[in-house]
């Protein structure tokens, strides 16, 4: 088992307090279907992953997860508008080609949209990058930059002001602190290590 | 018995160690068999036939519950012979013989698995070349319009009289996917779930182009005979041709290109149009192989009731899927040109519109339309795993 799994899935929680029982979830970057099964199990809701990568389709398929395997920006548009109740980045904003349209499209198929990501204003992120010039490795991602995927790291700040910009409701947000456990309240940007949004249109 | 005897072995490993190489077992010797319905048969189009006969076979055992039943679907020009052999020197397998059998994804120590050949078919199931009780000569030309929902009505009818009311799961592959994908929307409550490989919700003009172009080399021999040509003998040439080049569009040119690049079969020919090329000779002996085994009014009849197959008919695809019931797994092949990718994608999609469970893969295999048909991991993995649910 990997050590990190409890650790990976810190945002399910929050994530699932937006959740209304019984709606039509949307996960972007479902990974292995383990968010969409936990949310099967406590809301019993109607939910479909999309993820490009066959093993993790795979994932989903021995958990019983609708999963699509393919592009996220493609099957976007396949949707009417608000014909889900709720479209889930965990995670996967910082995959994406184009983030801005994507997140515009998502919030047109979706009424609500959750967006969790790690913050790289994180003071220990800064701090990695002021003192050894690299960026953070830790349990999480334990990865050199040439093993893993093209990442467009932003901070919460950064996203908080993307918000404003595309005039995009923030109906709840959540910052945890590095830990990835408690709740943040104090200077989120530069002490959260983790941020959860809940977006509407 | 042959599968019996494997699965003991299999049994016998009592320890708490599971073997690290999976076990794999053969269907072994099988027999086809009949179902004869004597009542009369109506086509979607109208037209009727007196009685009805599908040759199928089946692996595995019938559970009590009668609910462990997996129905396959072949495809244009495949049949009932799924697995296993016929005789013990026989050498040829059925057509998934890799998917089927104890151990494997489609595991008979598990599943009661039936295939039949589709009402249409040259293999044993009544169509063009069956005689018509009625005349006493074969019906030809007379047979009625034949539709993937009629076929799909027939197993129907084969189901019920084998005592099943709802199958655990229908797969198939081409025209085998059409028919998976009828019965789940003519049969909701008896299907358990579905999978439709390389196919698609209808024919694009490109799928159309090929295969009236293969009639045409059929209709234009004048062996055809306006489709009256006696017992024991057909338009060989023209359903020679038609074979060659569906043959193309089945594979790919990757695929082409690494069996055959442009290897020469022998050099210095003393005439201009002999065999030059290993893939000329190949192509060549698949036509060949093909007239031995398949009737050209058969051809016929099966390339139209798949290029008249319309899922966005009457209304839309969204409409026709809308009384699917089942969870239901497409799998698209990415060097597929037959039936590309986004045709299968396409029906995915629309189910997810609708809010049904169904889930998309494509691969990336390049073996073109016939990638179903391959031993690979990840379709062994996908069927294994979806066949659970």
């Amino acid at each position: 088992m990997n050590p990190n799994i409890k650790k990976r899935q810190v945002d399910f929680q929050v994530i699932a307090q937006w959740v209304a029982e019984g709606s039509r979830v949307l996960d972007l970057g479902c990974g292995r279907g383990i968010l969409l099964e936990y949310l099967k199990q406590k809301k019993s809701i109607y939910g479909v992953g999309v993820d490009i990568d066959f093993e993790q389709i795979l994932s989903c398929v021995k958990r019983g997860v609708p999963a699509y395997h393919g592009d996220v920006k493609a099957l976007l548009a396949q949707f009417d508008d608000k014909s889900f109740d709720r479209v889930i980045f965990s995670r996967s904003v910082e995959l994406l080609d184009e983030p801005d349209v994507i997140l515009e499209d998502a919030l047109r198929v979706g009424k609500r949209v959750t967006v969790g990501f790690v913050n790289h204003g994180y003071w220990k992120n800064r701090v990695s990058f002021l003192t050894n010039g690299s960026r953070t490795m830790n349990e999480v991602y334990p990865k050199p930059w040439y093993q893993t995927l093209r990442s467009n790291d932003f901070s919460a700040h950064e996203f908080e002001s993307y918000c404003e910009d595309r005039s995009i409701l923030i109906e709840n947000r959540v910052y945890l602190n590095g830990n990835w456990k408690d709740t943040c309240r104090f200077l989120p940007n530069l002490m959260a290590g983790y941020a959860i949004f809940d977006l509407a249109r | 018995m042959f599968e019996h005897a494997i699965y003991s072995i299999y049994n016998m490993n009592d320890s708490e160690q599971i073997p690290l190489i999976p076990m794999e077992g053969e269907v072994g010797v099988v027999e086809y068999q009949e179902f004869i319905s004597s009542e009369v048969f109506e086509f979607e189009s109208g037209g009727t036939i007196p009685e009805l006969c599908l040759r199928y076979e089946t692996y595995g055992r019938l559970n009590n519950a009668r609910d462990n039943v997996v129905l396959l679907c072949h495809a244009l020009t495949g049949n009932h012979h799924v697995a296993g052999v016929y005789g013990l020197d026989d050498r040829k397998q059925g057509w998934w013989n890799f998917m089927v059998g104890p151990g494997k994804p489609i595991d008979t120590t598990k599943y009661f698995v039936i295939c039949s050949n589709v009402l249409g078919g040259c293999s044993g199931s009544t169509g063009p070349e069956s005689t018509n009780p009625e005349t006493g000569k074969r019906y030809n030309l007379d047979f009625p319009k034949l539709t993937v929902g009629d076929m799909v009505n027939a197993q129907a009818m084969l189901i019920s009289h084998l005592g099943i009311d709802r199958l655990h799961s229908v797969i198939g592959g081409s025209m085998g996917g059409m028919q998976a994908l009828q019965w789940a929307i003519a049969y909701p409550e008896r299907v358990g779930s579905y999978m439709a490989m390389a196919c698609s919700a209808r024919h694009n003009a490109q799928a159309i182009a090929f295969n009236d172009t293969g009639r045409q080399a059929i209709i234009s021999d004048p062996g055809w005979m306006k489709g009256d040509y006696p017992d024991g003998e057909q338009p060989a040439d023209g359903l020679s041709v038609a074979r060659m080049m569906a043959h193309i569009t089945y594979v790919s040119d990757a695929g082409l290109e690494a069996k055959f690049g442009r290897k020469r079969r022998h050099l210095g020919g003393k005439e201009h149009f002999e065999v030059e090329f290993e893939v000329e000779s190949y192509l060549r002996y698949q036509g060949q192989a093909f007239v031995t085994r398949f009737d050209a009014n058969t051809y016929l009849y099966l390339t139209k009731a798949l290029d008249r197959f319309d899922l966005h008919d009457p209304e839309s695809l969204d409409a026709t899927l809308s009384v699917v019931t089942a969870p239901g797994l497409v799998v698209g092949f990415t060097s597929d040109w037959l039936y590309p990718p986004q045709g299968n994608r396409e029906v995915v999609e629309a189910l997810l519109r609708l809010g049904k469970d169904a889930t998309y893969v494509e691969l990336a295999l390049d073996a073109g339309h016939d990638s179903f048909l391959l031993r690979t991991p990840k379709l062994y993995k996908l069927i294994e795993h979806f066949l659970t649910r």
